[in-house]
């Protein structure tokens, strides 16, 4: 077992051809494979995780680091290698946000999306740990 | 979907690596106990279905707000922890 440095996304808007694949879809989402991260200072330390093919589309995504320090998703060996992560550098985890009217906002630390740096393929992941996360971790707004 | 009939104590295996054996019975309660691969994933159906209940819900239109985070952290370094499986091959994705 290897223990990643989670390293905190730089704040900047990633380009159209910066697309994010993430071949098994998000849960729910399995036939929607594109996404682009974009990320703008005003709305930092949020980011959205927009489909391509339906721009209108996007889920508010948030690195870990602002939500809970020692975060520690356990990721399965059999993820590591479906994202071709060689080392703890090349991963980018962030976590969607649940917006409610009249009701804080959450944050799913249940099912974290692992993305590869290098190859940008992404996975929503199971941790092996997921029993210690909460699909519906309250945001500290 | 195959389905088997097993007692008390057998077992199943799945792919020549995988074993799901019944444990034990307590009412309508099925203990099972699962050999695999440390890098076979195993979770709870329910834990999928409260995932995708979370992501429907969190899909998002163009209208939504970003809300304010309070107190905003010094950002300490979270840590991922990366199984490093020993299985030469990786699975294929159908």
């Amino acid at each position: 077992m290897k223990t990643a440095e989670l390293i905190e996304p730089e704040v900047q808007t990633v380009s159209g051809e910066n697309v994010i694949q993430i071949p098994d879809g998000l849960l729910g989402f399995e036939h929607v494979k594109k996404y682009v991260l974009l990320a703008q200072p005003q709305e930092a330390p949020f980011m959205w995780l927009r489909m391509i093919e339906n721009a209108d589309k996007r889920f508010l995504v948030i690195s870990p680091v602002h939500v809970l320090p020692d975060y520690q998703p356990d990721i399965s060996s059999e993820d590591v290698r479906f994202l071709g992560l060689t080392g703890p550098e090349d991963a980018l985890v962030v976590n969607i946000v649940t917006l409610r009217p009249n009701r804080p906002p959450t944050v799913n630390l249940k099912g974290p999306i692992v993305i590869n740096r290098n190859s940008l393929i992404a996975k929503q992941v199971i941790p092996n740990n997921a029993s210690r996360f909460d699909v519906n971790h309250p945001l500290p707004v | 979907m195959l389905i088997l009939s097993r007692k008390l104590g057998e077992s199943i295996v799945i792919d020549g690596r995988i074993t799901v054996k019944i444990v034990r019975l307590e009412g309508e309660i099925v203990k099972l106990g699962i050999d695999a691969p440390i890098e076979v994933p195993v979770h709870r159906q329910e834990v999928y279905d409260e995932i995708q209940r979370n992501n429907q819900e969190a899909l998002a239109g163009e209208a939504a707000n970003v809300p304010t985070l309070s107190g905003k952290s010094s950002a300490p370094s979270t840590r991922p922890q990366l199984q490093q499986g020993k299985a030469p091959m990786p699975r294929t994705r159908g």
